[in-house]
């Protein structure tokens, strides 16, 4: 059984209809990119699957309970976890106490609490800014923080929302390594992205969202191939590049 | 760093409750005792609603109202079912905390600045309602006889809660009131509460989205909140023996409570306690050199207060300790 299963996804804003009838599924420890055009669907699919939205048609299931408009913290407590496209740190928290939000989730104790944030502030590579105020981060910073408050809270679906946006290539090819060893330590993980070099050598399917609607899903190689997807989003000079 | 920074801390807090206990013994003058108590009945307050307004980031501009239901609750037990306030303290604070819930229920749903207004909207419909009310004492409102001894002397009373010769007691028991404040706002600052209250203030969608139930959290801080505020009022009551709607209902002293918090430091375990001791004397020596207009004139300062702490320092008298020693 699928750990994620998206049927019939609607989501409609008065006359808007933001996402149509999209289906796919996520299975444990893929890694499954979410690509498409701005204004496709992509984080109005995360905000229904998490709890921020409810959806107008459709139904989810998560690890076997059916999770359709369940309010966000069940929905993390059932260990899913999500960041976001623009960034939310806390800023008044120290960076520790960021994670320890998170650790917090798992344990009522804040000795176990710190330590846990302290390890994945180590496996974040943010260990050294422990004290510092979340606020003071740089952007890149901000969303390994914010990924690492996330990873805190034990989930095993990590949803990761545009983490390589702005960010630049030595950045990137760091974030990129960190999604790797997150998945290495047994976590599933749904990710959108518009950074092509970045999304398609890590994934291990690709869904592609236009207008609301899935045009294509399949391994990166088919994707990268499909004129659907090329003539709405990839453009010709990425046809079959990957 | 941080754990020299909290026994620092403690510390300074011993020292703190030290001086203050000695206090009394070396200055004896009522009109100090007297002033030194509304330091921390404000201090207390205050820090009641730090719990809510500076930690969670709630601001309720209507905290007066639990303040009324202490006192009224155990002096109308009291005068109804001759209860002793001890007891009537703890039905106070329990109503308080129904109270709080109630109201809390519906309005938290509502965004920070809704929030706000409507804790002014119950204060002022709980005044309307308290000053029209005779059953419990209207307008005028209650006076708490004093209990005599064999002479017929106002007497000194543990068990009514009444010291009429030597008001020490009620010292001890505000200073008490405030440095239990003072140990729970510490505790909720290390554990786990507090932690949700902080990421609760500063992005309410983020905290969910890490399993924080947002509304039970926002609840549990206004309970707190209440129950502190509703002792406070019990003390008052039975400090004064005497209470009637406009000392402990009035928006201004809503606000007062709030403004003692933000001047001193909201979300700091100090700030409020800095604050009162800042504010409190300030106020009582505009109202006793400016004479009969005094009562405006404070306002107007607590109202410049405002708007130079929002301008220049948002933190506080804490926040700017923190900038002279260039964190």
């Amino acid at each position: 059984m699928a750990l994620l299963e998206i049927r019939g996804l609607t989501k409609t804003f008065g006359g808007l209809t933001a996402i149509d009838d999209v289906s796919f599924r996520v299975e444990e420890a893929e890694i499954v990119g979410l690509i498409g055009p701005n204004g496709a669907g992509k984080t109005t699919v995360f905000n229904c699957v998490s709890g921020f939205y409810e959806p107008t048609r459709g139904r989810l299931h998560f690890a076997g309970h059916e999770i359709t408009g369940w309010a966000p913290h069940r929905v993390c407590r059932l260990d899913m976890a999500r960041t976001f496209q623009i960034v939310r740190t806390f800023s008044d928290l120290s960076v520790l106490e960021n994670v320890m939000v998170g650790a917090f989730l798992r344990t009522g104790n804040r000795a176990q609490a710190e330590r846990a944030a302290r390890h994945v502030l180590e496996l974040m590579g943010l260990a050294a800014k422990a004290e510092m105020r979340g606020g003071s981060l740089t952007i890149a910073e901000k969303k390994r923080l914010e990924m690492a408050r996330a990873l805190a809270t034990k989930p095993r679906l990590l949803m990761l929302d545009e983490v390589m946006a702005g960010l630049n290539p030595a950045e990137r090819q760091a974030a990129v390594e960190l999604v790797r060893q997150v998945r290495a330590e047994g976590i599933t993980i749904l990710m959108v992205e518009h950074v092509m070099e970045v999304i398609m050598p890590i994934s291990d399917r690709i869904v592609v969202l236009n207008y609301g609607r899935k045009i294509a899903e399949g391994r990166p190689e088919t994707i990268a191939r499909d004129d659907q997807v090329i003539a709405a989003y990839l453009g010709e000079k990425y046809r079959g590049r990957h | 760093m941080k754990k020299t920074h909290c026994s620092g801390q403690t510390l300074i807090a011993l020292a703190l409750a030290l001086a203050l206990v000695v206090f009394p013994f070396i200055v004896s003058s009522p009109v100090t005792r007297n002033l030194m108590i509304l330091i921390f009945l404000y201090a207390g307050l205050a820090q009641a609603w730090n719990i809510v307004g500076g930690f969670a980031g709630q601001v309720s501009l209507g905290n007066a109202i639990f303040f009324a239901v202490g006192g009224y609750t155990s002096t109308l037990l009291l005068q109804h079912a001759a209860l002793s306030p001890w007891v009537g303290a703890i039905a106070g604070a329990m109503l308080a905390m129904i109270l709080a819930l109630v109201v809390g229920w519906p309005v938290f749903r509502l965004g920070g600045h809704y929030f706000a207004i409507a804790t002014i909207a119950i204060g002022e419909i709980a005044l309307a309602l308290m000053a029209n009310w005779e059953a419990v004492g209207g307008a005028r409102g209650l006076t708490i006889p004093f209990v005599r001894d064999s002479s017929g002397r106002p007497a000194d009373t543990w068990v009514w809660f009444q010291f009429n010769q030597n008001k020490l007691p009620y010292y001890f028991i505000a200073l008490a009131l405030m440095f239990t404040l003072a140990g729970l706002t510490a505790w909720l600052d290390r554990n786990k509460p507090g932690f949700y209250f902080r990421a609760i203030k500063n992005d309410q969608d983020a905290a969910r989205s890490l399993g924080v139930n947002v509304l039970r959290y926002k609840l549990l801080a206004f309970v707190l909140s209440a129950a502190f505020t509703a002792l406070l009022g019990t003390l008052y009551a039975q400090y004064l023996l005497f209470i009637d709607p406009e000392s402990t209902l009035a928006l201004r002293l809503s606000v007062l409570i709030a403004l003692v918090a933000i001047l001193g430091g909201v979300g700091t375990v100090w700030g409020p306690i800095l604050g009162s001791f800042v504010l409190i004397p300030l106020g009582e020596l505009s109202r006793a050199h400016l004479g009969g207009s005094g009562r405006a004139v404070d306002l107007i300062i607590y109202g410049a207060l405002i708007v130079l702490i929002s301008v220049f320092q948002p933190a506080g008298l804490m926040g700017l300790g923190r900038r002279l020693r260039g964190k």
